[in-house]
């Protein structure tokens, strides 16, 4: 057992921890509320070579694991960086495993094409989803110039973005959340990249890396919040004491404290388990999202009613946080949604439907 | 990284089930669930011929050498097979506590004999006045020659009736610095003037009250210095709060799973039901992330790293999540899973029935959640002392 980074994670998470300290201030996530989107990060973030970490050597990628990514996105969570970090890393992981030749994975090699995916499953209580609508809630939609997706006749790729692409949703702040229209019939046709179980497995993947990434986001955004609310308790003043030394803000925060070491260790479980125990895999990733997500949304609450009056000013930090705590996860149907899956990925994966993440 | 436990405790696994098999049938298991007392002397002595009781301590004072995932890896195993291990729980701290912190007379004359499984020890900390503030003790002990008087009473004292000894926390000096003036000694059940009285719980487990009346206790039967027992006292209670009852919630899932996916009389799987899956889901995670923080309190422990808060963090998410998921399936079953085991139409075999009675002790005993949050509050979060 070892549960230590080491040194080349560490340098990772180091080299992002300064990069960001620098480019990615709170002020610079306020600055982006409207859009989403920060192109001069997303920019440094090219230039580390944050677009390509995800992609294999033989694509001109840096074949960096999940764990290497997970490290990367839960730095960024902390900060809440407005990028698409995560999106591309996962897209770019599925274009260059089952159409490596594909003009895309080069797009994305170079830094030039931002693609994000339509998550399948339709949502349970609200029917929202492409495989119904044909439509689906895009992470990064805003400024993305591809989307993949998968419906009855398999798993494609669609660009087109001009006449697809719909414009930036004023939501909680998920980022650039925008509706992509799937529809076959609409623009330039999309490219079918796979048919069939290759294709279900395939976005089946997809779907795990992108909650295993998100979930590391979460796990960086709950760590920030987590400390934001710590420091106030150790500061604000009433009743003439640090009100940090009262139970009643202590002890909530203490258990945020333990829950949030508990959604890194399973993140981090998560990641380990792809190449050491990948049967556990996929249900390891849907687990590592849930909790991420129920964690975030508990710690940004406990933080920000840490504050009182103030963690509901727009002034203070903490609504940022608690706001995306939320609306991220929501992007894949949230967390209630996401635990019927853990059961059936992790309990009964016989009765698992293929490709339904 | 490396999330494998490794493969000495897969040895371990494999080993303990073997003999499981061999030595605890279900009769067995069914006397020991009746029984509540967590300790059977047949058994525990079984278990002390292979060297199990011993298993942790170092080779040097005749143990087995074995390191902390195997030790894990053996306590996960008896207890999620329904094993009365309390004793063997008790005996492996206060094992450890005497090579540490005992006298040459302690290593030579109670180790070797804990080892063999010929004595076992109850701990006493609690007292009718004395909870969570450990500090507090009142039972006195006073100067008699050489030798000491113990006056008092103690309370939650399992397997205090089975046990040879007691590993007791006394008071030897005023309560004005409360730290200050407390002294261990192992008093042994048979002295003159020891009562041991059954004290039953709703979960289905006999703890005890001891009445102790101008008992003596020779002055080698002190753990410690005089009046600095409270170090003595915190080592033993660290090795406790580090493990919390991961091993518990995997059996507890796997009776929820066995049941959500059985066929029901009218044909359907409560599976399909999505209240079910939900549930399942939590329960799942729960038991996964209080397997991870046990997991890293013992990979702590065996890096010598320092473990902080993490300890308590361990306790606290594994009791308080246990008993969340077991008051969450009690109020989604309905009736049938009122019903306990043995009874016409249990639901889970009473494995929600036992769970919703049993899991309210997990966030008390050794450390109650508020004591441990708090700790992490002060530890982690760097907030102020807040009692």
């Amino acid at each position: 057992m070892d549960l230590s980074l080491d040194e080349s994670q560490q340098i990772l998470v180091d080299t992002f921890a300064e990069l960001l300290e620098q480019e990615c201030p709170v002020s610079l996530v306020r600055e982006c509320e409207k859009t989403g989107f920060s192109e001069a990060l997303w920019s440094q973030y090219r230039e580390m070579g944050a677009n390509v970490m995800g992609l294999p050597e033989s694509v001109d990628g840096l074949g960096m694991g999940l764990l290497e990514l997970g490290l990367v996105a839960q730095r960024s969570g902390r900060v809440l960086a407005p990028v698409p970090f995560v999106e591309t890393a996962v897209a770019g992981r599925l274009l260059a495993a089952i159409a490596p030749g594909d003009p895309l994975v080069a797009r994305i090699a170079a830094g030039e094409a931002i693609v994000s995916l339509a998550l399948p499953r339709p949502h349970a209580v609200t029917g929202t989803g492409s495989g119904r609508t044909g439509r689906a809630l895009v992470p990064f939609g805003a400024v993305a110039d591809a989307v993949v997706g998968i419906d009855a006749e398999g798993l494609f790729v669609a660009e087109d973005a001009g006449k697809r692409r719909g414009p930036r949703l004023r939501d909680a702040g998920s980022g650039a959340l925008a509706w992509w229209s799937l529809q076959r019939g609409e623009g330039a046709a999309p490219r079918a990249l796979a048919t069939g179980d290759e294709a279900r497995r395939a976005m089946a993947r997809a779907s795990a890396e992108w909650k295993l990434l998100t979930g590391f986001w979460l796990v960086g955004l709950a760590q920030r919040a987590l400390e934001i609310g710590a420091d106030y308790a150790r500061e604000r003043i009433q009743f003439g004491v640090p009100i940090g030394g009262f139970q009643a803000i202590a002890h909530p925060l203490a258990e945020c404290a333990i829950r949030v070491d508990g959604a890194e260790l399973l993140a981090q479980e998560a990641a380990w388990a792809e190449a050491e125990e990948p049967d556990r895999f996929e249900g390891l990733c849907s687990m590592a999202f849930a909790w991420a997500a129920q964690t975030a949304l508990r710690t940004a609450d406990v933080s920000l009613h840490t504050h009182g009056g103030y963690g509901f000013s727009e002034e203070y930090d903490i609504q940022l946080y608690y706001r995306r705590a939320a609306a991220v996860p929501g992007v894949a149907g949230g967390a209630r949604e996401e635990l019927q899956r853990v059961a059936e990925l992790c309990l009964a994966p016989e009765r698992a439907a293929l490709g339904g993440a | 990284m490396d999330f494998r436990l490794g493969p000495k405790a897969d040895e371990v696994r494999r080993e303990i089930r073997t003999w499981l098999a061999a030595n605890f049938s279900e009769e067995d298991r069914r006397r020991a669930h009746e029984d509540g007392g967590g300790h059977d002397w047949d058994l525990y002595r079984k278990l002390a011929a292979e060297g199990w009781v011993s298993a942790g301590w170092p080779v040097e004072m005749g143990g087995g050498g074995r390191d902390p995932y195997e030790i894990l890896t053996l306590y996960w195993e008896l207890c999620k097979a329904g094993f009365p291990w309390i004793g063997l729980l008790n005996n492996g701290f206060i094992g450890h506590t005497l090579m540490a912190m005992g006298t040459d007379h302690h290593r030579e004359h109670f180790v070797p004999r804990i080892a063999s499984g010929e004595i076992a020890f109850a701990l006493g900390y609690s007292e009718p006045g004395s909870g969570s503030d450990v500090a507090s003790c009142r039972t006195m002990a006073t100067r008699d020659g050489d030798d000491w008087r113990i006056n008092g009473q103690k309370m939650w004292t399992t397997t205090g009736h089975t046990a040879q000894y007691i590993f007791m926390l006394t008071r030897t000096a005023t309560l004005d610095r409360p730290h200050k003036g407390l002294t261990v000694f192992l008093v042994p059940t048979d002295a003159e003037g020891v009562d041991v009285q059954p004290v039953h719980t709703m979960g289905g487990e006999r703890s005890n009250a001891v009445y102790l009346s101008n008992v003596p206790v020779s002055d080698s039967a002190r753990v410690g210095e005089v009046d600095k027992g409270w170090s003595v006292v915190r080592f033993a209670l660290g090795l406790e709060q580090a493990m919390g009852y991961a091993d518990l919630q995997e059996r507890f899932l796997e009776d929820a799973r066995r049941w959500a996916l059985a066929e029901q009389a009218d044909g359907g799987l409560p599976f399909d039901d999505p209240r079910v899956r939900e549930q399942l889901g939590q329960t799942a995670i729960h038991t996964e992330v209080a397997r991870l923080l046990r997991h890293r309190s013992t990979w702590l422990s065996a890096e010598s790293r320092p473990l902080g808060g993490k300890g308590a963090m361990t306790k606290s998410f594994s009791g308080s999540s246990y008993l969340e998921d077991a008051q969450a399936w009690t109020q989604l079953v309905g009736s049938a899973g009122l019903l306990a085991e043995g009874e016409d139409g249990a639901v889970a075999g009473g494995a929600f029935e036992e769970a919703f009675r049993q899991t309210p002790v997990n966030t008390i005993y050794g450390g109650t959640v508020e004591i441990l949050r708090s700790l992490v509050a002060e530890v982690e979060l760097q907030l102020p002392k807040s009692r």
